[in-house]
C-alpha cells in the first residue's frame, strides 16, 4: 500500500455515520453504525497519521424526516463529503438528492430492492438478485411452489413481494395470499389467520422490525396450533432479519425460521472469527454482530483504504479509487462495480437456532444486476437449487 | 400481472449534441441493458432504434424523419432544461411521449422510458382502432345501401334486412361494411 498523502488544504477526512438508534430499525442502524466505528478504530490504529478519518455522527432518531437536514448539515458545515447511512429505502431516497447535489457519496450497507444505480452512491447491502433470487432458488424446489407474501407497506416490502411475484409466477408457482400491513403496524391477527387459512408453502415476510417481531411470534402460536405450520413445513423467509433482532424477538421464538444474508456471524471463516473478537473487545463479550455490522464495518474499510491509495477525499476520485485491489473481509474479498457502484457479495442461507444462525446453504459471490438485465426466467421451473448444502 | 418493465438488448438512439448529459444518459442507459448511439445529426429511417432520447432544447423540425407524431415508429422521450412554451410544444409537436429534465438525475431514466414505451404502445393501439372505425364510418352507407336493397326486394323489415346482413358477414368472414359492398356490386340487394 502506498503512502498516503493528503492534498495541501486537506488534513482530515470527516465521515457522516447516519442511522438511526430509535424507532423501528434502531438494532439495524445500531449495527451499522458500529460496525463503520469498529472500522475507524482500526484503520486509525493500523494507520496512525498516515490516515486521518474523522466520525460525524448523525442519528435521526426514529424520525423520518430528520434524514434530509442532518445529511444536508454534514455536508454544508461539517466538511463531509462522504455518508455512510440510511437503512430504509424511504431515507436512502431522501438523502440522494442532497449528496447530488453536493456531488459527495452516499456509501449505502442495507439490502434493498434494486433498481437504482446512482453515481453518487456506493451499494454494498445486495440487490434482489443477490438475495432473493437465490434465496427463491433454494425455497421453491426444497419447500413447494404455493407462496404467501407478507410485507411493509412501504417501497422495501411493495417491490419485493412484487419481483417474489414474478419470479414464482415464472417458475410455475403460485401466489397463495398478499398482506401489506403499516410499517409500525403490531396486529397481525388478520396476516396469520390468512395464512392459516391458504396454507402456503412458505412465507415471505418483507416486514420490518416490531411489526415482523410480532408476526414471528403469531406464527410460532400458530405452529404450535397445527403443526404444518411449525418451521420445518412451512417457514418464514426474509432478507433482512438478522442476529441484531433476535433478542428483541425474544429467545427460541423464531427458530427454525430462515433468512439470506451475505454474512452471518457462525461462519466458519477466520474472518468472521476475527470480526467477532474485535466486535467483543469493543462493544462487550455479548455484542452479536450480524450482517448490518459487518457490512458497515467493511464498507468503512474499503472507503478508507481507497482513501489512502488515492490520497484525497475529493469523491469522484475516490470512487475511481476503489476499482483497485482486493482486500479479504468478513463479506470475503469486496469489490465494487464500477459500473454499477454495486459491491459482488456471496450468499449464505441461514436457519434460527437460539440467539443466531446456523447456515444450512451457500451460493457462489455475484455481481449486482440492480435492473435485473440477465437472463430469464429469474429462477428456472424445474429449478434444482443452486446452493450446496453445507450442514 | 405484466412483468418488470426490461430494456434488454434495445437501441436507443440520444439525438444530442455529446456532453456531460448524454455521458449521464448512456452510463444509466447501459445499465438498463440498452446499446446506445448518440448522434447530433438528423435521425433517418434507415436509423435502427428501439426508442430514441433527443434534446428538445436545440432540437429542430426535420431532426426527427417523421413529419406528424401520429406516424412515429418507435418511443420518444425529450430532454428538456428549457421551461420556454415553444420548445415544450416542439417536444409534443414531435410526438414527446415522456418528458426528463435535465440535468439529468439518474433515477428519472427507467420510470422515463417506462412511460415513454407504455404511452407509444397504447398511442399505437388506439391510433389501429381509430383507424378502423374511421373506415367503417367511411363505408357506412353501403350498409345502409345494402339494408334498403334487402328491405326493397325481400319485403323485409329493417331489422331483418339487418339481421340478414350481419348473418352473412359472419358466415363469409366479412366485415359488415365489406359485405354489403358485396351484396351491393352483386346487384342492389341481390343475394351476393
Amino acid at each position: 500500500m502506498g503512502r498516503f498523502r493528503w492534498s495541501r488544504t486537506l488534513s482530515v477526512l470527516r465521515l457522516g455515520i447516519l442511522f438511526s438508534t430509535a424507532g423501528d430499525t434502531a438494532a439495524l442502524g445500531r449495527d451499522c453504525r458500529d460496525g463503520a466505528l469498529l472500522a475507524l478504530d482500526e484503520l486509525r490504529a493500523e494507520q496512525g497519521s498516515a490516515l486521518a478519518i474523522e466520525p460525524v455522527i448523525g442519528d435521526p432518531g426514529g424520525v423520518g424526516d430528520r434524514y434530509i437536514a442532518l445529511a444536508r448539515r454534514m455536508l454544508t458545515e461539517d466538511g463531509c463529503r462522504h455518508i455512510v447511512g440510511t437503512v430504509t429505502s424511504q431515507s436512502r431516497k431522501d438523502v440522494i438528492p442532497v449528496v447530488e447535489k453536493h456531488d459527495a457519496t452516499l456509501w449505502y450497507v442495507c439490502p434493498y430492492e434494486g433498481f437504482e444505480a446512482n453515481p453518487n452512491v456506493v451499494y454494498t447491502g445486495g440487490c434482489p438478485n443477490q438475495h432473493l433470487v437465490p434465496l427463491f432458488a433454494h425455497m421453491l424446489p426444497a419447500y413447494g411452489r404455493r407462496v404467501f407474501l407478507a410485507g411493509a407497506n412501504y417501497v422495501w416490502g411493495w417491490e419485493m413481494n412484487r419481483l417474489a411475484r414474478e419470479i414464482v409466477t415464472e417458475a410455475g408457482g403460485s401466489i397463495v395470499g398478499e398482506r401489506c400491513l403499516p410499517i409500525a403496524e403490531t396486529d397481525v391477527a388478520g396476516l396469520v389467520a390468512a395464512v392459516e387459512a391458504r396454507r402456503p408453502d412458505f412465507v415471505l415476510s418483507n416486514m420490518l422490525g416490531p411489526a415482523n417481531h410480532a408476526f414471528l411470534r403469531a406464527m410460532r402460536d400458530l405452529g404450535r396450533r397445527d403443526p404444518a405450520f411449525r418451521p420445518k413445513r412451512c417457514p418464514v423467509v426474509s432478507c433482512d432479519l438478522t442476529e441484531a433482532e433476535l433478542p428483541e424477538i425474544g429467545a427460541g421464538v423464531a427458530d427454525g425460521q430462515l433468512a439470506a444474508a451475505a454474512f452471518f456471524e457462525c461462519l466458519d471463516t477466520s474472518q468472521a472469527r476475527r470480526l467477532k473478537a474485535r466486535a467483543a473487545a469493543r462493544f462487550g463479550a455479548t455484542r452479536r454482530v450480524s450482517s448490518y455490522f459487518a457490512t458497515g464495518y467493511a464498507t468503512v474499510r474499503l472507503l478508507g483504504e481507497a482513501a489512502l491509495r488515492c490520497g484525497t477525499d475529493d469523491p469522484t476520485r475516490l470512487r475511481a479509487a476503489l476499482d483497485g485491489p482486493e482486500t479479504e473481509g468478513p463479506l470475503g474479498p469486496l469489490r465494487i462495480d464500477p459500473a454499477t457502484n454495486h459491491a459482488a457479495l456471496p450468499f449464505w442461507l441461514g436457519r434460527i437456532a437460539g440467539d443466531g444462525f446456523e447456515v444450512i446453504g451457500s451460493g457462489p459471490r455475484r455481481a449486482a444486476d440492480p435492473y435485473l438485465t440477465g437472463p430469464r426466467p429469474l429462477v428456472p421451473e424445474a429449478g434444482r437449487p443452486r446452493l450446496r448444502v453445507v450442514s | 400481472m405484466s412483468g418488470t418493465p426490461n430494456f434488454r438488448g434495445q437501441r436507443a438512439v440520444v439525438l444530442h449534441r455529446p456532453s456531460e448529459t448524454t455521458e449521464r444518459l448512456a452510463r444509466q442507459l447501459t445499465l438498463l441493458g440498452l446499446t446506445v448511439a448518440v448522434r447530433w445529426r438528423p435521425l433517418d429511417h434507415a436509423t435502427e432504434a428501439d426508442i430514441v432520447l433527443v434534446d428538445a432544447d436545440e432540437g429542430w423540425t426535420g431532426l426527427l424523419p417523421w413529419r406528424e407524431r401520429d406516424n412515429k415508429p418507435v418511443p420518444l422521450v425529450a430532454l428538456l432544461a428549457s421551461e420556454a412554451p415553444g420548445r415544450v410544444a416542439w417536444a409534443l409537436d414531435q410526438g414527446a411521449d415522456a418528458l426528463l429534465a435535465k440535468p439529468v438525475t439518474p433515477s428519472a431514466v427507467y420510470p422515463a422510458l417506462v412511460m415513454a414505451t407504455r404511452r407509444h404502445d397504447e398511442a399505437c393501439a388506439a391510433a389501429a382502432v381509430l383507424g378502423e372505425l374511421r373506415e367503417r364510418l367511411r363505408l357506412r352507407p353501403l350498409v345502409f345501401g345494402a339494408v334498403e336493397g334487402l328491405r326493397a326486394e325481400q319485403g323485409w323489415t329493417e331489422e331483418e334486412a339487418y339481421r340478414h346482413l350481419r348473418g352473412e358477414a359472419m358466415r363469409h368472414r366479412l366485415t359488415l361494411e365489406q359485405c354489403a359492398a358485396a351484396l351491393l356490386a352483386a346487384g342492389q340487394g341481390r343475394r351476393a
